[in-house]
């Protein structure tokens, strides 16, 4: 992959007159893990929506490098690198787990041996091999959860937005998370944004973090910097919003 | 033997017996029976195609199979039948008199083009508006049928039609239809609109292209509507637009949902169970008629069992009888390997 930036440039959406975003503007480049951390409902998912196209923002550009993504569908943004999890999992849970994987790599237009192929290797990566087979929802939660992030990556992103993927693991399934995912940025070229409620795995696993609060950016920059600001220890960090 | 291999006899297998036994007693009114039941077979296999895969229940096919059905017919058409039984049409079709193989190829491909042309834009649509769209769809192709006189005769009996559908063809049909129906479940593009079944959010967001997968499966789904019908219309050789309405709609339809419209072994179970259920409740009812049990006779017996069977099903089972697990995973086949987990459970 190429040395390309996601850049969300000034970015609102509106929900029926409701500000649910308003003008936040990031960067990810790639090889980076942003964290992107704020009270509950302040507009975290919103901007993941808004950036892969479920959200239409109402001002402001999304762009991959130089070029404008903003106003495409979903399936574009998709194939243009950009992929994602979601808050609640949203698996194919008729499809076996590797037909899951798979999808991502067939949607692109690989042919099904191929793709196959490419998802059983994924899954040997992330010790999922053994479910390979299964219906993806017989699967219990964790290794739902894993498998939407091996599906998101099966297309060979160059950005993976991860919309709380700890939620609902145990404390050892959320290391063994946090140490597969901080692998990924330098194996696999690519730049990741994270949601998660769980501070603890933020702080150890983000480059930098990027702090909303009521749709607003309230703080960024490297996680001691944005730990001292006065504003996010106000607005989030200092209050009973850091247990999940 | 893989689960593949053991689905695929388990939905052909049904068809080659039931030819070895009409071929045994050759009973006249068995092999019309078996006849119906091979092309009924395709009809179904050809909503499973579309409706399985992508959730989305299609009303329209049985409109498919009547284009289907008169394009063969007129095609295939002697020249001296056609101006008796079709005085209004075209000078330039009068002298077309096609083999019927081919015209029943040229059914299928016209009901395929036509679905090509009309589906594009609904396929976008989802849920209730999408199975609103596919009933509209029906009646304009019946109002079609029933006021273009020039080549369906109007609303009257279009008869003369050359007698060309056997059992062996019906029946050979029909083993390509499952081969095929099957095929597409576990191709690429099948795979991926049972993704969009599951989840059109995920599925767009990993790049899915929702309308041309859905479009795919209805062009198929409308071509094995057309073979249907023109193997139909070869087989009764008269009929009027009536036939291609509601009533053989719902019995397409409740094979496919009793016996399972997600799995192409749910779709054959229907048809065989369906179709067995009908006739013995049919024979029932004529033995009671016939042996006076009742001052008055017995009428609608079968109709309204059949509801309550429907009834009962989608109440026990709403995914049908076969759910999710076609014949190659339903059991755990003693000559088939050992699998660490089988799908499903």
């Amino acid at each position: 992959m190429s040395n390309r930036r996601l850049r969300i440039n000034e970015v609102s959406v509106e929900f029926s007159g409701l500000r649910a975003l308003d003008k936040v503007s990031l960067t990810i480049e790639t090889g980076e893990i942003l964290g992107l951390i704020g009270p509950n409902g302040s507009g975290k998912t919103t901007l993941v929506n808004a950036i892969t196209g479920q959200v239409r923002p109402s001002t402001g550009a999304v762009c991959i490098g130089d070029e404008e993504i903003t106003a495409l569908s979903p399936r574009r943004i998709a194939l243009k690198g950009i992929t994602r999890s979601f808050q609640q999992v949203r698996l194919f849970n008729d499809l076996s787990v590797v037909e899951n994987v798979a999808a991502t790599s067939l949607a692109k237009g690989l042919s099904l041996r191929a793709a196959r192929q490419t998802a059983r290797e994924l899954l040997v990566d992330f010790n999922l091999s053994d479910f390979g087979d299964m219906a993806a929802g017989a699967l219990n939660h964790g290794d739902k959860r894993r498998v939407e992030i091996v599906r998101a990556l099966a297309g060979d992103p160059s950005f993976l937005l991860l919309d709380e993927p700890a939620a609902g693991m145990n404390e050892t399934e959320s290391d063994a998370l946090l140490a597969t995912l901080a692998e990924l940025p330098a194996s696999r070229a690519l730049g990741i944004l994270v949601i998660d409620h769980d501070m603890s795995l933020i702080m150890r696993l983000c480059h930098r973090l990027h702090v909303i609060s009521s749709g607003k950016t309230i703080g960024e920059g490297s996680v001691e910097t944005v730990r001292s600001l006065p504003a996010v220890v106000e607005a989030y960090l200092g209050t009973s919003e850091t247990s999940p | 033997m893989n689960r593949h291999l053991v689905t695929l006899i388990c939905i052909t297998l049904p068809v080659v017996l039931l030819v070895i036994a009409a071929e045994l007693i050759d009973d006249r009114l068995l092999t019309r029976l078996a006849t119906t039941l091979c092309i009924n077979m395709i009809l179904v296999l050809g909503l499973q195609i579309f409706t399985g895969n992508s959730g989305i229940l299609s009303f329209a096919h049985i409109g498919f199979m009547g284009i289907g059905a008169y394009t063969s017919a007129v095609i295939t058409m002697p020249a001296r039948l056609k101006s008796m039984a079709l005085p209004e049409l075209y000078p330039i079709m009068q002298g077309v008199q096609l083999d019927p193989l081919v015209g029943m190829a040229i059914g299928g491909v016209v009901a395929a083009l036509v679905a090509a042309i009309v589906a594009y834009p609904l396929m976008r649509l989802s849920d209730a508006a999408a199975v609103i769209t596919s009933f509209a769809l029906l009646m304009i192709l019946h109002t079609i049928m029933v006021h273009w006189s020039e080549v369906t005769n109007g609303p009257r009996t279009l008869f003369g039609i050359v007698e060309a559908t056997t059992l062996q063809l019906a029946a050979a049909a029909a083993v390509v239809a499952a081969i095929g129906a099957y095929w597409f479940k576990e191709s690429r593009v099948g795979i991926l609109l049972r993704a969009v079944r599951n989840d059109e959010v995920a599925a767009a967001a990993i790049g899915a292209h929702i309308p041309l997968l859905r479009w795919r499966a209805y062009v198929l789904s409308a071509f094995y509507a057309g073979i249907g019908g023109a193997l139909w219309a070869h087989f009764i050789t008269s009929f009027s637009p009536n036939a291609f309405y509601l009533r053989e709609t719902f019995v397409i339809l409740g094979m496919l949902v009793i016996g399972g419209p997600a799995t192409v072994s749910g779709a054959v179970f229907g048809v065989f169970s369906v179709t067995a259920v009908f006739e013995g409740l049919r024979a029932l009812e004529k033995a009671i008629n016939a042996a006076d049990l009742f001052s008055s006779t017995v009428v609608g017996l079968t109709e309204i069992i059949l509801a309550l069977v429907m009834l009962i099903v989608l109440i026990l089972r709403p995914g049908g009888i076969i759910e999710r697990n076609e014949f190659g995973t339903l059991a755990r086949w003693p000559f088939m390997k050992k699998q660490n987990s089988s799908r499903g459970e």
